[in-house]
């Protein structure tokens, strides 16, 4: 059976076909923390969110705090959820510490809400890349049955960031190959707080850029742009979202 | 880095520059019809494949940032190092959210 992106108007990479698909389908199916419906109404929410007036005005206020009132949500999730997707969704370059901690004092578990953004910014991912090529967004897929484990990871620490993550002298031996290739940047490691979504997220992530950004230019990568295009596309997409990390 | 400000794009000296720039703002204001135009530019001059490789890295650099400014990481201590006066000529040290 045809999956969603075998039918992309444009001829794509088999690598990055593979993990597109992979990650549509991982949208509906059981994390670590969400559900399958859990996860599916989070990428609805994220794609709603664009559209939420409040967002809007807080975008275009000096301060995402100068501006109250309701986000235009899907009414499936809670209200602490639906601020944090939209505020990941929409202005991004503006959270701090403040939103973090409120978030999580919102009710959210903080193993949830690594969940809700790591689905979250595949959604954002999975759609900017379908619209860049052209290509109608794919019919969301159907929830898969079964529960998320709701394993917590005691290793886990605070730190490096306002997050509790997994540091790679601490990761076990199920996760350790997470590190292997001394890819030890903050930025991998910065939602490893849930490795198995860590995984599914970067199995994304790896095929859109590349598995190890020390690489100084392309040999061996079947890529048709340059590595110094590619670093300007990235730099620039950085800036435009407001992120100078 | 100017041009990745988007100041001067064409002093960047990259080439195509001007081409990626307006296929990467475009495609981050979701702004159908000047994506659907700057794709068909870079699929004229440099191919399919390069407009599937540029869409890919702006996809990627869509999550990246987010993670980042999600979870508060900071700049490793060997980037922080090479870039104090990159930061300081260019403001960011005034963009710290914590």
């Amino acid at each position: 059976m045809a999956q969603a992106y075998d039918t992309a108007p444009v001829a794509l990479r088999d690598d990055l076909r593979d993990a597109l698909n992979r990650a549509h389908e991982r949208l509906a199916q059981p994390g670590s923390w969400l559900d399958g419906p859990q996860r599916l109404a989070v990428a609805a929410e994220a794609r709603h969110a664009w559209d939420c007036a409040l967002c809007q005005a807080r975008k275009d206020s000096i301060s995402p705090y100068a501006v109250t009132g309701d986000h235009a949500s899907l009414g499936q999730l809670p209200t602490a959820w639906v601020d944090a997707i939209h505020r990941v969704v929409t202005d991004s370059g503006r959270l701090s510490a403040r939103w973090y901690h409120e978030t999580l004092d919102g009710g959210m578990v903080e193993d949830e809400l690594i969940e809700v953004i790591s689905v979250t910014v595949q959604a954002v991912v999975i759609d900017c890349f379908t619209a860049g090529i052209g290509m109608d967004r794919p019919a969301s897929p159907t929830a898969s049955p079964g529960q998320a484990d709701r394993s917590h990871r005691t290793e886990a620490k605070t730190g490096t960031g306002w997050a509790a993550t997994i540091a790679p002298e601490d990761a076990k031996p199920d996760f350790a190959d997470f590190y292997d290739n001394d890819s030890h940047f903050y930025i991998r490691r910065s939602l490893t707080l849930v490795p198995d979504e860590t995984r599914r997220l970067w199995d994304l992530l790896n095929h859109l850029y590349m598995e190890d950004p020390r690489t100084i230019e392309l040999d061996g990568m079947d890529r048709d742009i340059s590595r110094a295009q590619m670093e300007f596309l990235a730099a620039r997409a950085s800036a435009l979202l407001g992120c100078y990390y | 880095m100017c041009g990745v400000m988007g100041d001067n794009v064409t002093a960047s000296g990259l080439p195509h520059g001007e081409l990626m720039n307006e296929f990467v703002e475009a495609i981050c204001a979701r702004d159908t019809a000047r994506t659907a135009k700057a794709r068909q530019a870079i699929v004229d001059i440099l191919g399919e494949s390069a407009m599937v490789d540029a869409a890919a890295v702006i996809a990627a650099f869509n999550a990246y940032p987010r993670m980042a400014d999600a979870t508060g990481i900071p700049l490793e201590d060997a980037k922080e190092a090479a870039t104090v006066e990159m930061r300081q000529e260019l403001g960011l040290n005034a963009l710290d959210n914590g």
